[in-house]
């Protein structure tokens, strides 16, 4: 059981719940990047660095977690059967960990979140399949499905082909074909699918996503509505650092659902996170993942707020009200100020910080949603890129064409 | 023991009044006094006598001076004004820089006249000029009339170079006369100004006649017609930005202005470059001290704008030229408060529109002049018969016509680069060759291209024989080098002579 409803807007910006089967997400959203498997045993929730310790804060292990709970920051989780072969395991290896789905581990049987299973397209088409320690699998649609399936998950994706700024236009062609044939494939086996499907869609603007629209609709024996549950844009992230070329792909993106009656499905944008999801929100994404909170934690760095990052020792943990920075404990891990830390330890507090600045961020857009104002969300969004020199020009221009223009036509001196 | 530093009087009085650089400041001064005496009317006239000496005769219906007023007209730094524009007592200071200064003021039923003779000379000879106080009783209204013989003109005032033009600017831009503060309902009064030059400085008018108030011209947000971007005008309503600093202190900036075209810009009394005029004017006192067109960012050409933003927080240098705290954290709110309001500004749908139809103007320009100039081309083209290369991609085209029509030999362009010295690779009967096509042979040894890898030459025309004679006759690259153009070719080189074939299309085209 699939649903999605709206229970409140503010201009385009929407506030939905996603209900699939028990579980019930809020949006707007942000799935966190989590490996599940990262070449280690069950006993240290089957490894990964600092993946593992996020795995922990996600498995409230005391140890790592000093007693709280921190599930809030894992209601929904991304993970990539990708990953699986992140750390050059064997086949055996990999075959023992698809015996089990995901909540039937004793270690991550409490985690009641919601599961995201990305097909991993980008990562798989790249180096032609999965590749481990003795083994090389190709991937097509069906055993991609397969390895999702095995994870146990709640939401899956079609296997697809993303798109490069740089591709040629045949080139381009070719891979939203290749997309469309799989996601054809995928809608036949749906009925194996106990969760949601997503379709993923990929473009920069309105031709182009009306083309990959148009070439899974010639390929799908039914209507996109009967056959998935939400649609994923795909192919941003090379182009994650342009806020004003995400803005248009996602507010194309909706256009084009509008106008072909998929308003009523969420709209996830794959690998995209950060300091554009407010703008995203505000033109209608309903959901995001990423593992930019991990891969800044790596790099030594701690968020500020969504657009500022300094280094750790530079980290002012007074400044920040989420509970890690308020807590001794972490404070103490962070500063790398206590016995016997592993990097993992003192990055992965830091990670479990940066996923809460940007959850913060979406809970705060939440609540202004559900109050229905879209001038609340104009000054939520103005105050928020108050300092941005370089990136306040697209917020305002987005708050002055869509939401609430700062100078009106009948505004005038000498009226 | 205490000891109490002193004060060099002389040296105080030269510095301040010399700390005024250009002389219209004097103007500026004049109708700050005036207003902060309440005028409606400030008449300025401005003389020149047969010498070339300045008179400045200043007369306005204020509520005149006392004594204690007069001594802080006369006093340095010690001015009565608290929140008023001349708080500092430095502005009458550059009234010291001439011959005389007579005072001459009516306030409640006092009539005072007031006389300093040669303030300038004395200064200058180390001693404090002394003024006369003279009173009597009077039943006329309050007015003020200061005369000023003899001002030590500087550049500023060179007959040749005051105009009526450059006054009414100067009032608008640098003065109360170009106030902004009607807009925003603070204590503003109207005041009128005339200023009269005698005609020997300038004659081209009778008078300038305005009052304190800056208005933009008319708004035109939509005109209509082909080229009608440099006439649109939209102004920007008041308003009040406030920002909160650190320690809980608020200030208050006051924002006003308009984006335009050209033609709208020009009904300002701009008289002259517009680069120096337009962007973001900082102001205090509602008086525009100095620009910060960073407000715009760079992806905006600030001369659109002309935008004022008054802030009561800003502090002055003694001339009111510069900002004095640019340093602290006032400033630095203020200034990054213009820069989210001018990126508002920017954002606005008219200023993207206005920049959107200049470009298209701008366009439609060019499709006007290339339109001119591809007449120009037909007619060289009909003068010349039709095809006459004069670059290597004409040559090319010369080159398929001549294998099109029965050339003898196959010669087929294969690659061609027009950025290479041996520009391309020819397709012949005995495989590919390296060809150097110019329009004209004698081209290519001017540039003193080297013969090395050269195994065709392939041109419309030789070109400048006497030129190619005059090479033949020294040397090429230090090597001897003969062009023999009955076998049309090049022979190049010493002991090992290279010859290269010479292909002239003109005659065969």
């Amino acid at each position: 059981m699939v649903s999605f409803d709206v229970v409140a807007e503010a201009g385009e910006a929407r506030r939905g719940q996603l209900q699939i089967n028990d579980r019930t997400l809020e949006t707007p959203h942000l799935f966190p990047v989590i490996n599940f498997y990262g070449g280690g045993n069950e006993g240290a929730l089957f490894g990964g660095g600092v993946h593992r310790t996020i795995k922990e804060f996600l498995a409230h292990d005391n140890e790592v977690t000093g007693g709280e709970d921190y599930s809030d920051l894992f209601n929904g989780v991304m993970t990539s059967i990708s990953s699986l072969a992140d750390y050059g395991i064997r086949e055996k290896k990999l075959e023992w960990y698809l015996d089990n789905e995901i909540r039937e581990w004793e270690c991550f049987s409490d985690y009641d979140g919601m599961i995201f299973a990305d097909s991993g397209g980008y990562k798989i088409l790249k180096q032609g399949g999965l590749e481990g320690e003795d083994f090389e699998k190709d991937i097509d649609q069906d055993k991609a499905l397969d390895i999702q399936l095995d994870l146990g998950p709640d939401i899956v994706v079609n296997l697809d082909h993303p798109i490069h700024p740089d591709d040629e236009f045949e080139e381009r062609i070719e891979k939203m074909e290749q997309t469309a044939v799989n996601a054809a494939r995928f809608a036949e086996r749906r009925d194996e699918v106990d969760g949601a499907c997503y379709l993923t869609v990929h473009g920069y603007y309105e031709a182009m996503l009306e083309r990959s629209f148009d070439l899974i609709e010639d390929e799908l024996a039914e209507p996109v509505p009967e056959a998935f549950d939400g649609i994923a844009l795909g192919s941003l992230v090379p182009r994650k650092d342009n806020v004003e070329v995400l803005v248009e792909a996602v507010s194309d993106c909706k256009r084009e659902m509008q106008q072909r009656g998929y308003e009523d499905l969420p709209l996830h944008v794959l690998g995209i996170s950060g300091n554009a999801m407010p703008l995203l929100v505000a033109v209608g994404a309903d959901t995001f993942d990423s593992a930019s909170y991990l891969h800044q934690a790596i790099n030594g760095k701690y968020c500020v707020n969504l657009f500022e990052t300094v280094p750790i020792d530079d980290a002012n943990f007074d400044a920040c009200e989420c509970r890690v920075c308020n807590d001794d404990f972490h404070r103490a891990r962070m500063r790398n100020e206590m016995d016997d830390l592993y990097q993992k330890d003192i990055l992965g507090s830091v990670a479990a910080h940066n996923l809460a600045v940007q959850q913060r961020e979406l809970r705060k857009f939440r609540q202004l949603i559900a109050e229905g104002d879209k001038e609340r969300v104009a000054e939520y969004l103005e105050e928020a890129v108050k300092d941005q020199k370089g990136f306040r020009k697209f917020a305002y221009q987005l708050i002055n064409e869509r939401i609430n223009p700062y100078f009106e036509e009948t505004d005038t001196t000498y009226a | 023991m205490h000891k109490t530093p002193q004060v060099n009087e002389v040296n105080e009085f030269i510095e301040i009044a010399s700390d005024f650089e250009d002389p219209l400041e004097v103007i500026r001064e004049a109708l700050s006094n005036s207003y902060d005496a309440g005028a409606t009317q400030v008449d300025i006239s401005i003389e020149q006598d047969a010498e070339g000496r300045n008179t400045l005769i200043i007369k306005d219906d204020g509520h005149g001076m006392d004594e204690d007023d007069l001594s802080s007209f006369f006093d340095l730094g010690n001015s009565n004004k608290d929140d008023a524009i001349g708080y500092k007592g430095h502005g009458t200071k550059i009234y010291y820089k001439s011959d005389k200064i007579r005072v001459e003021t009516v306030t409640d039923g006092t009539r005072i006249e007031s006389v300093m003779d040669q303030p300038w000379a004395k200064l200058n000879n180390r001693e404090l000029p002394t003024y006369s106080i003279e009173e009597t009783e009077s039943d006329e209204p309050s007015r003020t009339r200061i005369e000023v013989h003899g001002f030590r003109a500087g550049q500023g005032f060179d007959p040749r170079q005051l105009t009526y033009n450059k006054i009414e600017h100067y009032i608008k831009w640098k003065t109360i006369g170009g106030s902004t503060a009607w807009h925003f309902g603070d204590d503003f009064h109207e005041m009128d100004i005339n200023v009269e030059l005698s005609p020997t400085i300038d004659d081209t008018q009778d008078q300038i006649e305005t009052d304190n108030r800056l208005q933009f011209p008319p708004e035109n947000r939509h005109p209509e017609g082909e080229f009608v971007a440099e006439e649109m005008c939209k102004h920007y309503p008041p308003r009040e930005l406030t920002v909160t600093l650190d320690d809980g202190r608020e200030l208050t900036i006051e924002v006003v202005g308009m984006v335009g075209g050209k033609e709208a810009r020009n009904k300002l009394p701009t008289y002259g470059k517009h680069s120096a005029q337009f962007g973001i004017w900082l102001a205090k006192d509602h008086i525009k001290v100095e620009r910060y067109n960073d407000a715009i960012g760079a992806d905006n050409e600030f001369f659109h704008f002309f935008f004022i933003a008054n802030c009561q927080d800003l502090e002055l240098s003694a001339n009111r030229e510069k900002i004095r705290n640019k340093s602290g954290d006032v400033y630095q709110a203020i200034t990054d408060e213009l820069n989210r309001y001018m990126t508002k500004v920017c954002q606005d749908s008219w200023y993207r529109n206005y920049i959107e139809r200049r470009k298209l103007e701008n366009k439609q320009r060019s499709i006007q002049s290339q339109g001119s100039s591809l007449e120009e081309r037909l007619q060289h083209t009909k003068d010349q018969g039709g095809l006459s290369p004069s670059n290597p991609a004409e040559v090319i085209a010369a080159l398929e016509r001549y294998s099109a029509n029965g050339s003898p030999e196959t010669l087929e362009i294969a690659d061609f680069r027009l950025d290479e010295e041996v520009n391309a690779i020819v397709d012949t009967d005995e495989g590919y060759k390296n060809a150097a096509l110019q329009a004209k042979l004698s081209d290519f040894f001017e540039n003193e291209t080297p013969l090395t890898h050269i195994d065709r030459f392939i041109c419309w025309k030789l070109g400048d024989r006497d030129a190619l004679t005059k090479i033949e006759r020294t040397s090429y690259l230090g090597k001897p080098i003969r062009f023999d153009f009955s076998n049309n070719e090049v022979t190049y080189g010493d002991e090992n002579k290279k010859t290269i074939p010479v292909l002239e299309l003109a005659d065969k085209v």
